[in-house]
């Protein structure tokens, strides 16, 4: 049910009917173990596509469509590097773009124009600035000018691990409150900021996986829904959520670690309660309570 | 360095070619490795044509700096890539956290603690983040001076002492001022699908040229009037390129010279009017430089070069099949700087 509601939710996203079409899309990597989700925490910034680990796998386009780009040696006399390495770009259906990066270098089918579902686009690799050998899928969403998490698209892999919530912390002026150790503070303004991670089998990882969404409720009323479903460049800036947008520069609070909110705390006791969620539909729940003195 | 003259430059019509190669010079200063054995590389453009400059190379694995009468300043191992520019350097790592700024004698001048690769071009230096869609511009201190998130991947960039102008993979050209402000924003469209392969600032910033699109490609040429960036020529191509192109203005920015299918397709400025020199028989176009009215053009791929020196409408002056795995091309006034493999080579053009 819950993967049902995901593809019902990138139908939306993509602005297409329900289901139309999503089904076609494959795996770009035949054994896919994600390494990043998207969201996650990894030098740089957030990541905004899959990282899937792989030594030398053959890279196949998720469904049909045309190349677009096809970057596998130095581009003549521009200065620019490559932080992607040897990357492809693929014109899909619905105006969707898939970008394939850190492929081997030199593997690259830079011969190819218009590709089939389950084409060869290249080899896993680990060009480019990526922290292990796989490959970074990313989806665009032409129309929308926005980065679409691939799992929404993608078919659901097997998991039954639900994410790990390792803790809620308050903070303020520089200084960090785990609740749970915290059992009294001061009244004022605190940023909210949950570690939370999805379990990975990957050999290495970007950094602790993104789930797909976090649910956060104090006292009864819900103060935070981060769903991490797309992100796009807002002044200048890269924006995560369609709905209540965040910059992930406030969103990002260290490892595996999101900033959820900012809470003006009053006198009394005060009820945390946390749900994250996978793109599995994996769920896992907490709770802390707190004095404010 | 090898000290041999390219075998086949011949002189012709009224012009001479004189080639002169590079001696190998003995490392001066501190810091610099490998001085034994004569630099790969390729030699690329000194920005400012000033005899006091030093050009640079990077071929073949290595880079470094060496000046006009052929004495070799610096000389190091590439690690994973090089930012180079006529007054500083700085090499990193593939999963590079940061780097130091060095002088063209390896003294460090700063350092840089921003993860992702420098390139440094037109006196600017930026560090290219690690989702290749944010770019930082950094100070003479290694300080960020701002910063910018794109909407999708960069796939081009040109940039001129007061405008970077980068070409997006959703089809836009953005072009930023030095604080990071936007002074360009456009998206060519007009193709069945966008997309930005080229993109090159004349180096007054008054000019940005892009191929763009495919299905037509073309090419557009914006130019800057009172304030904003207006379109002054487009043209659709017969070309269906779908990789980073080679694309720049000529040090005096009168002609623009982009990769075409069969050679370098030429754009006059002053007159608009488009040429075309041909080097298509050896893959793609590399370098494009301009002295005395000439632009010389390297082209080729693999094993096999191509070295052409002639006018805009394609008089020839050097038509010169080379073997080298690596090959670079600078000019500087009258004189070009090869540079194939282990060699450089300078080439005095006089008048005769």
């Amino acid at each position: 049910m819950a993967r049902l509601a995901l593809r019902g939710r990138a139908a939306a996203l993509l602005a297409c009917a329900a289901g139309a079409a999503l089904a076609a899309l494959d795996w770009p990597l035949s054994s896919p173990s994600l390494a990043a989700t998207f969201g996650t925490a990894a030098p740089g910034g957030l990541v905004t596509g899959l990282a899937l680990a792989s030594t030398g796998g053959l890279v196949r386009a998720v469904e049909g469509g045309e190349i677009l780009f096809c970057a596998d040696a130095p581009g003549g006399r521009s200065p620019l590097p490559s932080a992607l390495g040897s990357f492809v770009i693929v014109e899909h259906a619905r105006q969707v773009a898939g970008v394939y990066s850190h492929l081997a270098p030199g593997s690259a089918s830079d011969y190819l124009r218009k590709v089939k579902p389950g084409d060869i686009l290249g080899a896993a690799g680990a060009s480019g600035w990526t922290e292990g050998e796989g490959l970074l899928f990313q989806a665009f969403d032409r129309k929308e000018g926005r980065w679409v998490n691939p799992l929404l698209l993608l078919p659901p892999l097997g998991d039954d691990k639900p994410p790990v919530i390792r803790s809620l912390s308050l903070l303020r002026a520089g200084k960090s409150y785990p609740l749970g150790e915290t059992r009294s503070l001061g009244q004022g303004v605190y940023g909210i900021a949950l570690e939370s991670s999805d379990p990975s089998a990957a050999p290495w990882t970007a950094g602790p996986l993104a789930p797909y969404s976090i649910r956060l409720v104090i006292d009864g009323a819900l103060a935070a829904r981060c769903v991490f479903d797309v992100a796009r460049a807002s002044g200048g800036e890269l924006v995560f959520f369609s709905e209540g947008p965040r910059a992930a520069a406030a969103l990002r609070g260290g490892e595996g670690r999101y900033v959820l909110a900012e809470r003006l705390l009053a006198r009394g006791k005060v009820v945390f309660e946390v749900q994250v969620e996978d793109a599995a539909g994996n769920r896992r729940s907490a709770s802390w309570s707190v004095l404010v003195e | 360095m090898r000290l041999a003259p390219p075998q086949g430059a011949r002189p012709r019509a009224g012009l001479g070619a004189e080639p002169r190669a590079c001696r190998r010079g003995r490392p001066r200063g501190q810091a610099r490795e490998g001085s034994g054995r004569p630099p790969g590389g390729r030699c690329r453009g000194a920005e400012t044509e000033s005899a006091d400059r030093p050009h640079y190379f990077s071929l073949a694995g290595r880079f470094g700096y060496f000046d006009a009468e052929g004495e070799l300043l610096y000389s190091a191992a590439v690690p994973y890539g090089v930012a180079l520019a006529p007054d500083a350097f700085a090499t990193y790592e593939r999963l590079s956290a940061g780097f130091a700024i060095r002088s063209p004698s390896g003294e460090e001048l700063a350092r840089a603690s921003l993860p992702g690769y420098p390139f440094f071009d037109a006196g600017r230096r930026f560090v290219l983040a690690p989702d290749q869609c944010s770019v930082t511009e950094i100070g003479p201190d290694g300080r960020a001076l701002w910063s910018r998130q794109f909407g999708s991947v960069i796939t081009a960039y040109g940039g001129s002492p007061d405008l970077a102008a980068f070409g997006l993979m959703d089809g836009s050209i953005v072009g930023l001022g030095l604080r990071g402000e936007e002074l360009l924003s456009f998206a060519p469209g007009g193709s069945r699908l966008p997309g930005i392969y080229g993109v090159a600032v004349s180096p007054d910033g008054l000019l940005v040229a892009a191929v763009c699109g495919l299905d037509k490609q073309r090419l557009v040429v914006l130019e800057k009037r009172s304030s904003a960036y207006r379109v002054t020529f487009h043209r659709w191509l017969d070309s269906d390129f779908r990789r980073p192109l080679a694309m720049s203005f000529t040090a005096d920015g009168r002609h623009l010279v982009y990769e075409a299918p069969g050679g370098a397709g030429i754009y006059e400025r002053g007159t608009r009017r488009e040429s075309l020199i041909a080097a298509g028989s050896v893959g793609r176009v590399g370098e494009a430089v301009e002295g005395l009215g000439m632009l010389a053009l390297l082209a080729g791929s693999g094993e096999e070069r191509l070295l052409v020196c002639a006018s805009p409408d394609d008089r020839r002056l050097i038509d010169l099949r080379l073997r080298a795995s690596d090959a670079s091309l600078e000019v500087d006034g009258n004189s070009f700087f090869l540079g194939l493999d282990g060699n450089l080579i300078r080439m005095d053009l006089r008048e005769e």
